[in-house]
């Protein structure tokens, strides 16, 4: 879907290029102009040792801050902190004023549950020190003035460090004094203290400043990542001489590559990186955020300040976060390895949870298919062309004339029909719903939403009016749990006619986008729903938008996701798919990149922006293959097919006025090759599949950087565009045009890892670098020594037909001989795996014997599946006969062994999948 | 439980999977997916060679669910290979070809059922069924083909007649243009020999003119010579007949740039290289230069930057009746109806001025040359007028209205086409177009370009291009498809794509019953 009121559409050279002039940079965002020069000179924050209390895993304290510019050391104001310990090597600490004048928000839906408790002890409290100790031993020292907090790792080593650098704020909120005759009364208010502009718009600021930030010090670091989404390397670059990064979700219409401008979304979570150690902090706040980064290893800062600091060179990164509203509430994560605080994050903000099967396969999309015949011509496109599919989308002008739940009866007539067309081929259908409503009198939710009063209210508290694709247009407040509820009852199967179980939905513009409005999105001063609570009126009665905004998408998809559990009774898993994006997310949607172009830049930026968002917990993440804008010609359109058949989603769209671009439509060579490519992620699908289940048990990214498997490879750090598919296959799409071959960094060499190249089984020893030779067709893929992958290599129309299809088992074998690997089968769409009916197996090969065992021997599938091939790469000392061994029958086995490269293939073992077995090998 | 339950079935699969099927129709005993034209490649004596010959395996091999040749000739009758193919006899219907993904995939593709064997119950034999109801459809087409063909056969001759009253006209129109050329040659002969009377005529006048003129020259020389005399001798302070740099220098209008004093530029401004003129050099040299600066002074003349501007503007002015000039002339090649009047404008050169009076005799001689003139003018119209009703014959005779000319009588016809937002027109042979509803400009979908059918149909599309460019795309396009019916009408207008259009278009011009049948014929073979 796309960004922009057509006015601004019809302003755009043929080169896509941002209109930087939309966005704020930090000079034109209050906050950040005020904050980010901020010298603690004249006050300092200072903990109260008397006050310090220690109950259960919880430490409280007041903290105050100090004049520090007079002799007296006045107090100025008083803060309360908390810091609470947290299983998993996790810290949470809050600062918040101790009287604020009104509450200050905290988002309520990024964290999944709530944090499970650990212990916490106060070891000691002397020469203002305060050192306590939570369970597994991670000390925290509390130095009182100025405030410093220092996390250390479990060597008794500072790993994370707040407020290092003096930069804690807490804007403290005031009443704002009527203007009166005499000015001689008190300090003057700073200008924008009450009121701010952009461009033309005003913004009323009615409780005046409030903002926050803090330093945070990862001694050791090596580098930084995270705070997605941004077009900028995986690795956090020194932010000294430009922009910080900034995260607020907007709707950048053709947004620049090799930015720090904000996009979409915001996630801000943000991890170092050394070789010593992994850490990680999670800002819970929904406000505008920027991010300031020094990396201490920049040739460029290391020069002045930070020589003067730390007397020489050092590795340390500094995070700065900046945020307009909220409070201090800062994860700390101690790690130690990447994968933990990856884990840590994710456990915190909830796991995505198992994805229905399909949407793991191929999604056609386009804005727009135009009618049902249209629709009809695509899906038969791909049986006729032997390509398979999943889902086809249709994008807003299904609709009538933009009005969500309804159908343009014109185009699509018969919606229940169409819908059974697809699922009689195992397809689905995905269908559009935007947060924005047509105020159009006689539309229902329109009528509803003004009479109920569900939309969000303007400065004036009147009903908010923006522009957006249906023209005027208001916006359903999903703050408020009635907005909610009315929202989730929308998608019951009645009120929707047409829908069905299979057609699943599409949550775009939700950052909000509005075409008219400050920076493309809802003005500040709009009011959204606050729960009433008693004594709270006036402005304590209702939240503003830049309390809340980046926590705006996911109140939406959380709604779409409520709707859709509860059209099928919990039966079914939704799919959802959102463009606006915040901590959480990943419980209820898939994520893809934006409004691309078919540029190769875009190909690239895919990986990176992917990996930032996986280890941010939204492994569900793909770009718009082919480029949502422009026209990708058949090189960029291969070589972006075959890097999407290798990121989880997988879909292909375009703009409504580029050329239509089906697999079908390039000449006949081109096809062949976009339809290897789709069938290469067909193949593999079972091991996605069984990826996701793994991810919602352990957290752990599905689309991982290299330094996660491997934290002491320090040139892997800074590679973003080679990432791997659990521990299992190593991916380096080929994103250059007219490459004749590519550099692969295949890491392990230590560890003396094995890579085998997964088209031709040849094993390559890890060694760094190396040219692999890629013409059109290749996509260099190899899997890790010591794994095993399972494949289904009868590639159907759709995944659900080929549910029962017959496995191939790669067994790629490392140094001893040895590996192993995983399976997950389940139906692929309900929720009945919660009640055990799924097998989730243990694959494992050893020179005597092969077997396949149930991980949880509860559970049960009763799957058709069956192996129909093993093929075993990197033999040295094939076995010279081998016989299945299955529910107590013994069944002599056929093998072929291929010299050229070490392959020895069991033809044909017929294992069933639905009950454990084994094979057992004799020399 | 699940396991031995799933053992058996998959042993009975199995065996499905070996069995061997015999065809309804045949007694050919052939592997199961295997077409009877391949059939002889699947011997079961012999050792079975994959068709891209790079291996060789035992015949047990073949259809075992298991791939082992590339390119899936191994197993014709499962899902084992990625790119096999599986053959249906489909008895009763058209035999097919499907991939073999679509074998036991749980969706019948097959009406004979075959492609889902592994499940039986799944799939029932609606071949017969459907092949009533496709021969049914076919003999529906057949008869509208058939019906329609009297139509078309009635629209050949139509088309058939109009060309050739199109080539009769033609050829009468040649015959007119030769007359015309010799009434032009006549005209234009007369009108010759009256302006040359005229001419002589005239001569008088302008003699008398031209006298008059040379005596005003003359006086104005002399003027000139009279006055320069005076300013010569005005300068010449010693009055010894050279005008010298010293005597220059004193007289303040040779301050050109009027800065108070008189330099070296402004000297060898007037002066040339020399240090002194004479008279007679002063004459030719330094007087034309030095009159306009006395005029200025006298204020009589205006200075050179004001005077640049001045005739820039008159340019423009008088560039914007000869841009209309042009247009005009542009114009007359295809529209010869149009107003000609303008003509009149090219032959002021040899008009006489009427402003002026003549003798009677004169004047008779200058009607009488006016009046050929007329003459000729109108006989060059009729000429031009002729010859553009041949290009446009010729034009269209060259257009290719169909094997034999049915859709002739079509051209220039137009049928409409309503949807909810626009109205379109297809005008045969012309262009196509969009209007909105809502009222606005109507666009051009395409002007008719050519014959766009594949080969061997190249007469079942039309192509119209070029038309209104889209914002940021190409031009617009429209293909109509045309197919038999008994009227001539539009039955649907979509934009399949992008600012590409698609008519469905029937006429009975389109039905051929014979070629219909040779194409149905064509279709069963595949």
């Amino acid at each position: 879907m796309k960004a922009l009121c057509l006015l601004l559409v019809l302003t755009i050279s043929s080169t896509l290029c941002v209109d930087k002039n939309n966005f704020k940079t930090c000079d034109q965002s209050g906050f950040c102009k005020r904050l980010r020069p901020f010298k603690p000179e004249k006050s300092q924050y200072s903990l109260n040792l008397d006050t310090v209390i220690v109950h259960g895993n919880v430490l409280s304290a007041e903290v105050v801050t100090v004049d520090i510019e007079g002799e007296k050391k006045n107090v100025l104001w008083h803060y309360a902190l908390k810091l609470t310990a947290l299983v998993d090597s996790t810290f949470r600490v809050e600062l918040d004023e101790a009287d604020p004048l009104y509450p200050r928000y905290r988002p309520e839906l990024a964290l999944g549950e709530e944090p499970t408790a650990d212990g916490l002890k106060l070891v000691s409290n002397s020469n203002g020190k305060l050192i306590l100790v939570n369970e597994q031993g991670n000390k925290v020292i509390i130095t009182s003035e100025p405030l410093k907090i220092e996390f250390l790792d479990l060597n008794g080593e500072k790993a994370v460090i707040l407020n290092d650098n003096s930069q804690l704020v807490v804007e403290p909120l005031r009443v704002r004094r009527e203007k009166s005759g005499d000015d001689d009364e008190g300090d003057v208010e700073e200008e924008g203290t009450w009121s701010e502009n952009f461009k033309s718009h005003h913004d009323s600021k009615p409780r005046g400043n409030e903002a926050i930030s803090l330093d945070i010090a990862f001694p050791d670091a090596d580098h930084v990542y995270g705070i997605p989404e941004h077009t900028d390397n995986f690795h956090l670059k020194t932010t000294t001489s430009g922009e910080p990064y900034r995260l607020y979700n907007l709707d950048v219409f053709e947004y620049d590559l090799d930015s720090r401008m904000a996009i979409y979304g915001a996630i801000p979570v943000l991890y170092s990186h050394g070789v010593k150690r992994s850490a990680g902090v999670f800002w819970h706040n929904s406000a505008e955020t920027w991010v300031d980064v020094v990396n201490y290893a920049d040739a460029t800062v290391v020069s002045s300040l930070v020589n003067l600091v730390t007397g020489g060179h050092q590795r340390r990164v500094d995070a700065r976060f900046m945020s307009e509203a909220g409070v201090i509430d800062v994860f700390v994560f101690l790690g130690d390895k990447p994968a933990d605080v990856f884990r840590q994050y994710s456990g915190l903000t909830g796991a995505a949870p198992l994805p229905p099967r399909f949407s793991l396969a191929y999604h056609q999309s386009r804005w727009n298919y135009v009618d049902e015949a249209d629709v009809r011509a695509v899906d038969d496109g791909f049986d006729a062309n032997d390509i398979p599919a999943d889902a086809l989308w249709l994008d807003i002008e299904y609709t009538d004339r933009k009005k969500y739940f309804t159908w343009d009866m014109e185009k699509f007539p018969h919606p229940a029909d169409m819908v059974a067309n697809l699922t009689a081929k195992g397809r689905k259908l995905i269908v559009i719903i935007d947060p924005h409503i047509k105020r159009e009198a006689g539309y229902f939710v329109h009528e509803d939403a003004t009479e109920q009063g569900l939309y969000v209210k303007d400065k004036d508290g009147k009903d908010y009016e923006g522009w957006c694709w249906p023209g005027s247009s208001s916006y359903l407040d999903f703050f408020n749990p009635e907005v909610t509820k009315y929202y989730a009852e929308r998608f019951q199967f009645n009120n929707f006619p047409g829908t069905s179980k299979d057609v699943h939905i599409w949550n775009d513009m939700n950052e909000p986008s509005v075409f008219n409005g400050p920076e493309i999105t809802m003005p500040k001063d709009c009011r959204h729903y606050k729960a009433p609570q008693d004594g709270q009126d006036g402005l304590a009665s209702f939240w503003e938008h830049r309390h809340v905004h980046n926590e705006n998408g996911l109140r939406h998809i959380s709604g779409t996701h409520q709707g859709m559990l509860d059209r099928s009774d919990g039966q079914y898993r939704p799919f959802i798919l959102t463009r606006a994006v915040f901590a959480g997310t990943q419980r209820y949607a898939a994520v893809w990149t934006g409004d691309n172009a078919a540029e190769w830049g875009f190909l690239q930026a895919s990986v990176p922006m992917c990996i930032s968002l996986a280890v941010s917990g939204v492994s569900f993440c793909g770009s718009d293959v082919g480029g949502f804008f422009k026209y990708p010609e058949a090189e960029m359109m291969t070589r972006w097919y075959q890097a999407g058949a290798y990121q989880a989603f997988f879909r292909a769209h375009s703009h409504i006025e580029t050329k239509r671009r089906e697999p079908w439509l390039y000449d006949a060579a081109t096809t062949a090759r976009l339809r290897d490519a789709v069938r290469r992620r067909y193949a593999l699908l079972d091991f996605w599949y069984t990826l996701f289940y793994e991810h919602s048990i352990d957290g752990l990214p599905v689309m991982r950087p290299l330094f996660q498997e491997f934290p002491r490879e320090e040139e892997t750090f800074t590679i973003d565009n080679t990432y791997l598919l659990g521990d299992k296959l190593l991916v380096r799409p080929v994103l250059e045009e007219g490459v004749t071959s590519v550099k692969v960094y295949l890491p392990g060499k230590d560890s003396h890892t094995v890579w085998y190249d997964v088209d031709s089984y040849q094993s390559y020893p890890a060694n760094g670098y190396m040219n692999v030779d890629v013409n059109i067709a290749k996509v260099p893929v190899f899997q890790r020594g010591g794994t095993i992958v399972p494949r289904k290599e009868r590639v159907r129309r759709s995944s659900a037909l080929m549910a029962h299809d017959p496995y191939t088992l790669v067994v790629a074998l490392d140094g001893q001989g040895k590996a192993e690997g995983s399976l997950y089968i389940d139906d692929g769409e309900t929720y009945e795996y919660k009640s055990n009916k799924f097998i989730y197996a243990k694959i494992t090969y050893e020179p005597s014997a092969m077997k396949y065992s149930f991980v949880n021997e509860e559970a049960s599938y009763p799957t058709r599946s069956w192996v129909e091939r093993i093929v075993i790469a990197g033999i040295k000392n094939p076995p010279k006969s081998a016989k299945l061994s299955q529910g107590g029958k013994q069944i002599p086995l056929q093998m072929t062994l291929h010299r050229g490269n070490d392959v020895l293939v069991i033809r044909k073992p017929t294992a069933s999948m639905a009950s454990p077995w084994e094979i057992l090998f004799t020399y | 439980m699940i396991y031995s339950a799933w053992l058996k079935k998959l042993q009975s699969f199995l065996i499905i999977v070996f069995t061997w099927v015999i065809s309804v129709q045949t007694d050919v005993l052939r592997p199961r997916g295997v077409s009877l034209s391949k059939a002889s490649l699947y011997s079961p004596t012999k050792d079975f060679t994959c068709f891209d010959g790079t291996s060789t395996i035992p015949f047990s091999y073949v259809n075992d669910d298991y791939c082992d040749c590339f390119d899936g000739s191994d197993e014709p009758g499962t899902s084992a290979c990625i790119n096999g193919v599986f053959h249906c006899t489909n008895a009763g219907h058209r035999p097919q070809n499907i991939p073999s993904s679509q074998v036991n995939d749980g969706v019948c593709d097959c009406c004979d059922g075959t492609d889902e064997y592994a499940t039986p119950e799944l799939c029932s034999n609606t071949c017969e069924e459907l092949g009533k109801e496709a021969r049914a459809k076919a003999q529906h087409l057949a008869d509208l083909h058939k019906a329609g063909n009297f139509i078309r056969l009635e629209l050949i001759e139509k088309g058939n007649k109009k060309r050739q009253d199109m080539a009769e006209q033609l050829s009468q129109l040649e015959k007119d243009k030769a007359e015309a050329q010799k009434i032009k040659e006549e005209k234009e002969a007369l009108k010759n020999e009256l302006e040359a009377k005229e001419n002589e005529a005239l001569q008088v006048y302008r003699d008398a003119e031209e006298k008059e003129r040379q005596k005003k020259e003359e006086d104005e020389r002399q003027k000139q010579e009279k006055e320069a005399s005076e300013q010569f001798s005005r300068f010449d302070s010693n009055n010894d007949g050279v005008l010298t740099v010293d005597e220059i220098k004193v007289g303040n209008i040779f301050d050109k740039n009027k800065d108070g004093e008189v330099d070296a530029e402004e000297l060898q401004y007037f002066l040339g290289d020399k240090e002194s003129v004479n008279k007679e050099e002063f004459m030719s040299i330094t007087w034309p230069l030095l009159k306009p600066l006395l005029m200025m002074e006298q204020g009589m003349f205006r200075p050179a930057e004001a005077e640049a501007t001045e005739e820039a503007e008159d340019e423009e002015a008088e560039d914007v009746p000869r841009v209309e000039d042009m247009d005009v002339t542009g114009s007359e090649d295809d529209n010869l109806d149009g107003d000609l009047s303008h003509d009149d404008a090219e032959d002021h050169d040899i008009e006489p001025d009427n402003s002026k009076s003549y003798d009677d005799e004169t004047q008779k001689l200058i009607d009488e040359a006016t009046e050929a003139r007329r003459q000729f003018m109108d006989a060059e119209r009729a000429m031009r007028e002729i010859e553009s009703n041949i290009r446009n014959f010729q034009q269209n005779l060259e257009k290719d209205y169909g094997l034999q000319q049915e859709y002739a009588t079509l051209d220039g016809q137009c049928l409409e086409y309503e949807d909810k937002e626009y109205i379109y027109k297809l005008c045969l042979f012309q262009k196509v177009t969009q209007k909105s509803k809502n009222g606005g400009m109507e666009v051009g979908l395409g002007d008719w370009g050519e014959w766009a059918g594949e080969e061997g149909s190249k007469y079942s599309v039309m192509k119209y291009s070029n038309g209104v460019a889209c914002w940021n795309g190409p031009n617009r396009i429209t293909m109509v498809n045309i197919h038999c019916g008994l009227e001539t009408k539009l039955t649907s207008v979509t934009e399949p794509y992008r600012c590409e259009y698609k008519i469905d278009f029937i006429t009975p011009a389109a039905c051929d019953d014979s070629n219909y049948m040779q194409q149905q014929t064509s279709h069963d073979e595949l």
